[in-house]
């Protein structure tokens, strides 16, 4: 009765395409949900799909999944072509996905939840997912935290052992913990030959878990990189707090961008490796030292320009 | 594939239970005054506007089958079984999309073709409690106040119901399919089926508005008929039948298409 996936079930391999789009397009009237999105996802990696909310991350994972038709454009999911509901219809036995607004029967508890998912596509996994992320099972899902619903959501995306998972914010409610243990998860999973597609708004976590990312805004894809080189030109944001006010070009470096100095306070972001930074620091008297993640947007203004493809978030 | 089915079958079985019972007592109420009414029945048939006779068929009031055929399965079946099955089915498919259940349930590898027929199928569960419920009651409170019914016209009556049903069904899921808010398609598809039996019980008053009844599925399904005078309309079920399928074929080509 469940669909069975041994047939898909082969040895992944590293150089063929697992997603592929190509001019994926969606409006709504005058709206661009998604402007010619063009790229492709490897077997094997990780690939995180970074935006800020409302970008069009979110309708690109529903034309992946041919809950929209594309307006133009096409796309491929594991050899179905999106467009083909029947292909696509056939190879959802071997993709798990975790929406970013999980909508389970709330009357439901959560094991009835899975056993649901289980009779269409098997669980053969959920057992040993459910010693890492531990739902109240035997509640109903009404009753849920956001957290405990969207651990639900990881069992249920991951239990029936998919070669692919799209995952939509899939950390979002989830404590710091389960974030950690989230995150190694799925290191794990690309480690066994899966591939997963990562939608995130936050960029610390896709540069922490991602092989490559995908950056969209405003429904166009801007930039399509490895991690390590988004990394290197995204740097970190510092302040730092001296004793006194200080000369700006006795303390700037090469490293420093974007470098904003209000008496003591300088406020700057730093290019190079955060070790440097701190032994480079230790000559100044420093009184407090915050180094934090950029904002999205600060990476955008700052490499990608503030031309943006027309259309809205 | 029966994981939806069986699912939607278990959110139904409450509900059913619930309005089978609301049922049975509104029968039971009905056969309580039905000795007193038997007496004075030539008089309140005189008296009735032709209207109202017209809405619920009625015929041979005095005999406990025209009671049954023009009281109980007209107001019972034909109106608010009707309504509940246009509600029942505009919930199937709205609900879900807006409260984003769709998109995990179409993550498995399972058609919308499926989840739609599978949802449907699920109504399978009040038209078996209501039908088996109501038949057992009508038999037995026929019996306590003396009067016998003829068990196959009575089996009748109820299997008739079941097409009749199912094109109320099939008008809720259309609603369902269509629109996007659960609380507009089930309350379009219950007002659509009340005003078509409206408009079927005005066309009986005059021969000359006969034809705007001949949309209304309670143009088919005449209790009265097959009770009193044994008259058992296949022809008519037929026809509803062909209705829920066309009603259901065109539900599926327009959630096939659209946008979730």
């Amino acid at each position: 009765m469940c669909a069975q996936t041994e047939t898909l079930d082969t040895e992944p391999d590293h150089d063929a395409t697992t997603i592929s789009l190509d001019g994926l397009t969606k409006r709504y009237g005058d709206v661009t949900a998604n402007d010619a999105v063009s790229f492709d996802v490897g077997a094997g990696e990780i690939f995180g799909y970074l935006g800020p909310n409302g970008a069009g991350k979110t309708t690109t994972i529903r034309l992946l999944l041919g809950l929209i038709k594309p307006t133009s454009g096409s796309a491929a999911v594991l050899g179905a072509d999106i467009r083909d509901r029947r292909a696509l219809t056939a190879v959802k036995a071997n993709i798990g996905y975790l929406p970013d607004s999980l909508g389970f029967e709330e009357r439901q508890t959560g094991r009835q939840v899975l056993d649901y998912f289980a009779r269409m596509r098997g669980d053969e996994r959920r057992e040993e997912l459910l010693e890492l992320f531990h739902p109240p099972l035997d509640k109903r899902v009404e009753t849920y935290s956001h957290g405990n619903k969207r651990m639900l959501g990881i069992v249920q995306a991951f239990m029936h052992d998919p070669d692919l998972a799209i995952l939509d914010e899939p950390t979002s409610g989830l404590d710091p913990l389960k974030q950690d243990r989230m995150h190694a998860f799925l290191e794990e999973e690309r480690d066994a030959g899966k591939t997963i597609f990562f939608s995130s708004h936050v960029l610390s976590e896709v540069q922490r878990v991602c092989d490559r990312v995908g950056i969209i805004r405003n429904g166009g894809l801007v930039a399509l990189e490895d991690v390590d080189d988004l990394l290197k030109r995204s740097g970190k944001r510092v302040r730092v707090q001296l004793a006194e006010p200080v000369d700006e070009s006795a303390f700037v470096t090469s490293e420093m961008i974007d470098v904003e100095i209000i008496d003591a306070t300088v406020r700057f972001t730093y290019t190079g490796k955060p070790a440097e930074l701190l032994e480079y620091l230790v000559q100044f008297a420093v009184e407090d030292v915050d180094i934090s993640d950029p904002q999205l947007d600060d990476i955008f203004k700052h490499y990608y320009g503030d031309d943006s493809p027309s259309g809205a978030g | 594939m029966t994981a939806i089915l069986r699912v939607e079958s278990a959110k139904l079985v409450r509900s059913s239970l619930v309005l089978t019972g609301l049922f049975a007592l509104l029968s039971a109420f009905f056969f309580v005054v039905f000795p007193a009414f038997a007496e004075e029945a030539a008089l309140i048939e005189e008296a009735f506007p032709a209207f109202l006779a017209g809405l619920l068929g009625i015929e041979e009031l005095h005999t406990i089958e025209g009671f049954v055929g023009g009281y109980v399965f007209s107001v019972i079946w034909v109106l608010f079984a009707g309504i509940y099955f246009a509600y029942a089915a505009g919930g199937l498919i709205a609900g879900d999309v807006r409260a984003r259940r769709m998109d995990l349930l179409l993550s498995n590898p399972v058609s919308r073709e499926s989840v739609v027929l599978q949802k449907v199928a699920a109504l399978w569960v009040p038209l078996v409690a209501l039908n088996i419920g109501l038949f057992v009651v009508v038999y037995a409170a026929a019996a306590a106040i003396g009067e016998t019914l003829d068990l196959v016209s009575l089996g009748v009556a109820h299997l008739l119901t079941v097409p009749y049903l199912l094109v109320c069904a099939g008008i809720g899921i259309l609603f369902s399919v269509t629109l996007d808010r659960v609380e507009s398609a089930q309350a379009g598809a219950l007002g659509l089926v009340f005003v078509l039996w409206l408009i079927e019980g005005l066309s009986e008053t005059a021969p000359e508005y006969d034809w705007i009844g001949i949309a209304s599925p309670s143009r088919y399904y005449d209790p009265s008929a097959i009770l009193v005078h044994e008259e058992y309309a296949l022809a008519d079920a037929a026809v509803l039948l062909a209705a829920f399928l066309a009603l259901l074929g065109i539900a599926l080509f327009v959630f096939v298409r659209r946008d979730i």
